[in-house]
Order: structure tokens, then sequence, then C-alpha cells
């Protein structure tokens, strides 16, 4: 989705001691531990304990990032019955798309993060409608409780969910060049071309696929309707966003992350917003409606003369 | 089930709406000249002095004793009881200039939410002594009740059980806005059977049964400072009660109802202060050329943020019409207003860009709205609150409402219309009928006869009747819920939300008397529909260039002449 085929890349990875610190998310649970937890693979829709892992993550941390492969996801996809509803909106999109890698990426990725959302909301994956936002990012109707993005490349499919605000993922192969050169300094603020300059080229190729990431992650997170330019903001060494002028970025407080992930083919980089409200652990669907507002409305509802039936929910 | 139509005002009434906006107006002119030009550093009530409050976590003093001189306490407090207060749509013309400049100062300053249960079920003291409190520049503060998927704000909460003669209050709220400073709270607790709501005067409870601690810090709205509420076994004398016991609930969707009106509406009213500095910064001194190549992406906003007026208006102005329908369309209206805004004001940071960020700037003023609205709205417990108020209605409205209920009074939709007063009495929360879905199929009825050669009502009929056929999609698709609770319900609420706001912006633009050219045109109704219509994921045309080019310009005109960016569109009085 993110995916920009015209970026190359650096030879060596970055390791996980270069990730930015995060910064003002709390972290009840992991308050002794400095290190973000690496995103959860997850090789197939079978239910139980690993989707049980999902939730964890994400009740202790707010947000909580999904890999998988298309093709660990493709036999389950093509041999879904009920693939057509699964993919509601999408199913025209799914059919017209010819390129037969394309088309499965696709379908792949909308399973992932159907099944990734219904194991969260505890509900069937076909109930849910994925929806686009204007600027093209996706959201879960009805269920603000979960911001959601996504990203693939390669075989690797992302899925990231926040309960704390936005979030933005996004990924890209390690062994894709970007060169320190007008397209490095086109995407970098003098404070990070200046910090980059002064490295050999393995370290700034390492380091720009990792602002790469970032930016991209962060503008996605923030809608990708009209994009931040990526020489707007820059990140700092403590991994806060800053904007060219020193002031501090838009959109409160930010955790970013990036990792690694199979077998250190991908850097995954995730922009996470917290709000500040502090919002509400149980996340599943058949909770979120308040049992005494619904009560008094069908009350209310019933008691009207001439009015439908009384009929539960 | 064919119903009436709703009552129309009765003509000749003497508090007439006509004469009642104008004063409205008036008030909103005296303070937007008591508060001053926000871009003038010497004014002790700027949006820098605004900022720099709300950076220090402190309320604006100057501008509260400002407003408290003023009188503004009046606005909440109804006609009848002394006070100013006749509709929820005056109440926020009045307020507008506050709102545009803070939210969190307009909210404390119009605690009509916090006060609607005593003006509804009070007996004659309590509505006395609240009358007093809020004329006097009084504070009231609002515990509310736990919803469902509580965040900070909403978590938690004291419960009463009945004592010999009275209540014992108990618990802890951990975040009340202006508990330490209100000169009453109405707390909503849980009873059994189910909840009621008190009024309480700080003063006359014993001191060792209540504590008022520093709250947390918050991230939003910080010019009402939050503070904890503690009750130990608090002794409550039986006329604190408001109404019977047990009314709680219907109180407090009655509380949701009206804060989430206003809410809506101030947002707006915020909004559209970051979008008149922004349209100021990015078109002052570009000619029309270089506006139209560079900066389109500003159209759609302004069509948006017109919408959002509109949407916000008619849901405050549902709340005069006498039927116990508001709370669908209310729910469903202000829910699309948040949601829009909220995503509009993410869409200002890439047209802004992150340069020029000083206190004051659209920038500053952006990122501070931005913090706000989550706070104001409750994000998702204020969401899915709504979503309860709408899906127990959605099957009933498929095999009973829908393509048979009467439209609302074209009143509804006409801002300067007359209206009923807003009844505070507690209304049925629902009766099965939908004014806005009557509402959309009696436009794109209208609509559907405008002749081939007029090329944006063309395109206007084509949308109004691409959401009339989602309209039936919808009916098919509700009629198929089961009994239990469906997840897909709360999917179709969010679908329903939409189409109502699609009906509010055709009914506000058909409601145009002419007096605005510009809103008298289709071509923001156009733009606005478009978006709701690619927001919905339907098949709908896309809006021809000229209808952009002509909202664009028109926000390059207002943008220059710093003219009000919303549906009022007039010129600073300050």
């Amino acid at each position: 989705m993110s995916h920009r085929s015209d970026v190359p890349h650096p030879s060596e990875m970055p390791r996980p001691n270069d990730v930015p610190h995060p910064s003002e998310m709390p972290r009840p649970s992991t308050a002794d531990s400095t290190t973000p937890a690496p995103p959860l693979h997850m090789p197939g829709s079978a239910p139980g304990r690993s989707w049980a892992a999902v939730r964890a993550r994400l009740e202790r941390e707010g947000h909580v990032v999904v890999t998988a492969t298309w093709g660990e996801w493709l036999t389950a996809a093509l041999t879904d019955p009920a693939l057509r509803p699964l993919l509601g909106r999408d199913w025209q999109r799914y059919r017209r798309t010819e390129n037969a890698v394309a088309r499965y990426r696709f379908v792949t990725s909308r399973m992932l993060v159907k099944h990734t959302a219904a194991a969260v909301l505890d509900t069937d994956p076909a109930a849910l409608e994925l929806a686009y936002r204007i600027g093209g990012r996706p959201f879960l109707r009805g269920f603000d409780q979960l911001d959601v993005s996504l990203s693939h490349t390669g075989d690797l499919l992302v899925v990231a969910v926040s309960r704390t605000g936005r979030i933005g993922v996004d990924a890209e192969p390690v062994d894709r060049e970007i060169p320190f050169g007008v397209l490095g300094r086109r995407m970098c603020t003098p404070a990070e071309a200046a910090l980059l300059a002064g490295l050999t080229p393995e370290l700034q190729a390492r380091g720009l696929l990792r602002l790469w990431t970032l930016k991209e992650a962060y503008t996605k997170a923030l809608g990708q309707g009209m994009r931040l330019g990526f020489t707007e903001f820059g990140f700092g060494d403590d991994g806060t966003p800053v904007t060219a002028d020193g002031s501090p970025a838009p959109g409160g407080a930010w955790a970013f992350t990036t990792h690694p992930v199979l077998d250190g083919r991908y850097l995954v980089s995730t922009a996470c917003q917290d709000t500040g409200l502090d919002p509400a652990r149980d996340l599943t669907a058949r909770t979120m409606l308040d049992p005494e507002f619904t009560g008094a409305v069908r009350t209310a509802r019933d008691r009207e003369p001439g009015g439908p039936p009384r009929r539960a929910l | 089930m064919n119903r009436p139509p709703v009552t129309t005002p009765r003509p000749g009434r003497p508090e007439g709406g006509a004469p009642l906006l104008a004063a409205a107006q008036q008030r909103a002119a005296r303070l937007e000249a008591l508060l001053g030009d926000p871009r003038d550093p010497a004014n002790p009530h700027s949006s820098a002095a605004l900022a720099a409050a709300d950076t220090r976590g402190a309320p604006p003093e100057p501008t509260e004793a400002l407003l408290g001189e003023a009188g503004v306490g009046a606005e909440c407090v109804p006609v009848a009881a002394g006070g100013l207060f006749t509709r929820a749509d005056l109440l926020l013309a009045a307020l507008r200039p506050v709102f545009r400049r803070d939210l969190a100062l307009g909210l404390g300053a119009a605690p009509l939410a916090a006060a609607a249960p005593v003006w509804a079920v009070g007996d004659a003291r309590q509505r006395r002594r609240t009358a007093q409190l809020l004329l006097n520049g009084g504070r009231l503060a609002v515990v509310t009740g736990e919803l469902a998927h509580a965040n900070a704000l909403t978590r938690g909460g004291p419960s009463a059980h009945r004592a010999r003669d009275g209540w014992i209050l108990h618990g802890r709220k951990d975040l009340v806005r202006d508990a330490h400073r209100a000169g009453a709270w109405v707390v909503h607790a849980r009873t059994a059977p189910g909840r009621s709501v008190f009024l309480l005067e700080p003063g006359l409870l014993p001191a060792d049964a209540v504590r008022t601690l520093p709250g947390a810090p918050a991230s939003g709205l910080r010019g009402t400072p939050l503070s904890a509420l503690e009750f130990t076994h608090c002794p409550l004398p039986a006329d604190t009660l408001l109404g019977r016991p047990g009314q709680g609930t219907a109180l407090a969707l009655r509380t949701f109802q009206l804060d989430r009106c206003l809410v809506a509406g101030a947002a707006v009213a915020a909004a559209e202060t970051v979008l008149r500095l922004a349209a100021h910064t990015v078109f002052a001194g570009r000619d029309t050329r270089t506006v139209r190549r560079r900066h389109t992406a500003l159209a759609p906003l302004f069509a948006d943020l017109l919408a959002c007026d509109s949407m916000a208006t008619v849901a405050l102005r549902a709340l005069s019409l006498p039927a116990g329908r508001t709370p669908l369309t209310t729910a469903a209206l202000s829910q699309v207003v948040l949601d829009v805004l909220r995503e509009n004001l993410e869409d200002l940071i890439g047209v802004l860009g992150t340069h020029g960020h000083t206190p004051g700037s659209a920038h500053a003023v952006r990122d501070k709205l931005a913090r706000d609205l989550p706070h104001a709205s409750l994000g998702h417990t204020g969401t899915a609150a709504c979503h309860a108020v709408i899906v127990p209605q959605l099957r009933g409205l498929a095999a009973h409402s829908w393509f048979r209920g009467a439209a609302p009074p074209p009143a509804l939709f006409r801002t300067g219309a007359d209206l009923p007063e807003l009844k505070h009495r507690l209304p049925p929360a629902a009766d099965g009928g939908d004014l806005l879905s009557a509402a959309l199929l009696s436009s794109a009825e209208r609509l559907a006869h405008v002749p081939r050669a007029d090329g944006a009502r063309t395109v206007l009929a084509a949308l109004a009747r691409a959401f009339t056929g989602e309209l039936h999609e919808l009916r098919r698709r509700c009629t198929a819920l089961p009994d239990a609770f469906d997840p897909a319900a709360v999917v179709l609420s969010d679908r329903f939300a939409l189409l109502q706001g699609a009906a509010a912006v055709l009914g506000v633009w058909e409601g145009q008397d002419g007096t605005d050219a510009f809103l008298a045109e289709p071509a923001w109704a156009v733009l606005a529909l478009s978006r709701l219509a690619r927001r919905l994921g339907i098949t709908a045309p896309a809006p021809p260039e000229d209808c952009v080019t002509q909202v664009l310009d028109e926000l390059a005109r207002r943008g220059r002449s710093d003219r009000d960016c919303a549906l009022d569109g007039g010129a600073p009085t300050y």
C-alpha cells in the first residue's frame, strides 16, 4: 500500500538498538522494559492461543503489529467459501485486479486485517466492514475503538491496530537502497542530513531506510489524503518527531518503533498516537453499546402507542 | 406506519424565532467586541493568551472574568427561570465568539448539559438555586455516570443507597471538570434500581465526607482543569434528589444528547477559526490563478465545514421539535460532525505544512483543537453511546418508518426560521420515527424534476438518488438483522448516520432563501455530498470541476477579507 518501488536500499540491517526510544506512550506493564515488543507473526487464521497473544498485547501496550506472508494466508483466502461477504465492498476491487500476485497480496492483506480486528473485537470477520477514508486510510466502519493501518511489500503483510489513537505502519525490504544523494536529501531535514553526512555509506543507507519507514508510518497515521512533505518534519535522536523549525510535530503524543521482521529481510516502522483518553481495555463489540442506554431507548420505543412490537436488539 | 407531521411552530408567538435569533446574534456581536481581535498581541483575550493558559493547564482567568461580567451564565438558564435560554441553536449562536476562540472556555461557561436535569425534573427550589448560581457567574460541574467502554473521563463514579431521611453517597470519580471551583455538582449515581441524579452544593455537605483532589493533568480542554471527587458515606438530604429515584438513565440520555449536540456545534465554531486562519495564511496576497493551481485541497475542507455546520445546526434545532424522534437524529448527526472534523483537522496538517508554527498561528490553533476534540467528544465512548441510541431502533425503522414517514417541517433546516422553545421536560427517548430519512426522500423527489441543462443541480439530483438507493439497501440489511446483538448493526448504524448527514446538508441547501448567493448555489452542497458518498463507499458522480472552483474562490474571498468560513459568512465585529 505504501510501497514505493522507486526506493532502493541499504545493505545492512538496523540493529534493535537503533530503534527510537518510545516517547510519551503509556506502557503500564512494560515499564521495566525499554525495548518495544517486536511484531507478532500470525501465519494463519486458526483461532486459539495466537490471537490471545494479539489481544493481550493490545490491552497491555495500546497497540499491536501483526505480520504474515501472503503465502501463509493464500490457501485460507482462496478456499474460504465466505470470501465474497468477507471482502464486502472490496470484492469488486479484488476481482478487477488482473496481476495475480497483486490480487493475492490484496486479498490476503484484507484477510489479515479482518481476522486481526475480529479477534480483538471478538466477532465474525465477515460482520466487519473495512472501509476507506477519502484520503485512502482504511478503517473499520462503526468500530472506532480500533484504528488500523496496513502495509505490504514483497511477500510480507503487516497490520497494525491501536486503541489509543491513530496508527500508521510501513514496511520496506532491507535490501532496498536509498542513495544518500538527491533522493536522500529530498527526504531529510537539514538536521537529519547533517547527522547522516558524517556516517559511512553503510550506516547512511541504514539510517535512511529507518527514516523512510518512520516518515511513511507517521504520514500514514496522520491520514494519507494530503501527504506532509518528508522534509517538513524529522526525527531527533530520541525518536520524537520535530518539525523543521524545531517545534513539536503535530498530533500530540507519539510512540515510534522500528523492527526487523521475517528473518531480517524487512524493516517495519510504526507510528502510534496517544490522544490521552486512556480508553477502555475492553474492546469487544458485544459490550460497546451501553446496556442502560439501549434499554431506555427500547423501553421508550415500545411504549409508543402503535409502535413496533417489543423485540430484543 | 403513517405518522402525523411534526407540529409546526404556531405562527405569531410573541417570542418568535426571528426576533430571538436577532437577539442572540446581538449578544454574540457584543461578546465578539468584548473579546476583541484574537490576533492582537496586546489583547488579554488573544489566541496567544488563551493558548498560553492552555499550555499552563490553567483557566484563562481574565477571559473567564470578562465572560462572567458579560453575564454569559444566563445563556443556559431558561427564560422562565430568569435567564436567556430558549433554544439550543440560539445558545450556540450567542456563544459562538467564545467557542471560536476556545472550546474549553465555552463549554465551561455554558454547562447546558450539566444543568439540563435540573430544568427537566428539578423542583422549584432546585431550579431557583441553580438559576441563581449560573446567573451570578458561578460554575456547575457534572459527575457523569459511567458509560460502556468508558475512558478515563467517564470511568467510575459513586453509588447511592437510601438512608432513613435521605441517601448515602459513596465512591469516587477520578476526573470531573471544574469540580473544585463549581458552586454545585450534578451527580449521576448508581442506585438500586438503575441510576439517580442529585444536585449537591459542596458547602452544604459534611466536610469530612467529601474530598476534592487534584485530577490528572489533561491532554485536552486544559482550560477547565480536572479534579477527582471522593465521597465517603456522604449523607445527602432527601431534597438533593433530582426527579424520581431511578430516573437517572433517562436523564443521562438527555444530558448526553444535549452535550453531544452542543459539542458538535462548538467544534464547528472552533474548526471555523482554524480553516479561516488557514485560508488567510494560504490566500493572502496570492492571485486567483495561483490559488486555483496550488490550493484546491482546501475546497473540500471548506465544503465539509459547511456540511458540518449544516448538520450541527439541524441537530441543535431538532432539539426544539416536540417529538421523541430527536435522539436518533442528534446521535447520528453529532457523530458524523465530530468524525469529519477530526479527519479534516488531520488533513490540514498536510495543507499547512509545519513551518510558521507561532502562537496564534493556524498551526497552533489547529494543534490545540486537535488535542481538545477527543476530550470534548469522548472519543470511542461517545461514538459507542451514539450507536447505543441508534442500533436498537434500526430494525423498527426499516420495518415501520423508512419510505413511509412524514418529512419534518421546513423550518428545521432554515436557520432564520421560527421554532418552538426547547422543552426541558424528559421526552420519550425514541418513537420509531425518523425525520431526516423522510426529508432525504422529499429532497430527492424535488431534485428529480430539475431540468437536465442545469449541470450542478443535475449532479445534486444524482447524489440525492444515490443516497436514496443506499437507504433502500440499508432497509434491506436492517430488516435482516437478527434478534440478538449483531455487530453488523453497528456497521449499519454508522452508514445510517452518514445518510442523516446527507439529509441535513440537502435540507439546509434547499432552505437557503437567497440572501447568501454562494450558499444558494449548489456547488458547496455537491462537493460536500460527493464526499459523504465517498465516506459511505457508494457509487456517485464526482463533483464537476466548476463546483470545486466556485467553492475554492469563495473560500479565497472569505479568507482574504477575514470573513467567517462557516454558514454564517459574516465579517468580524471586533
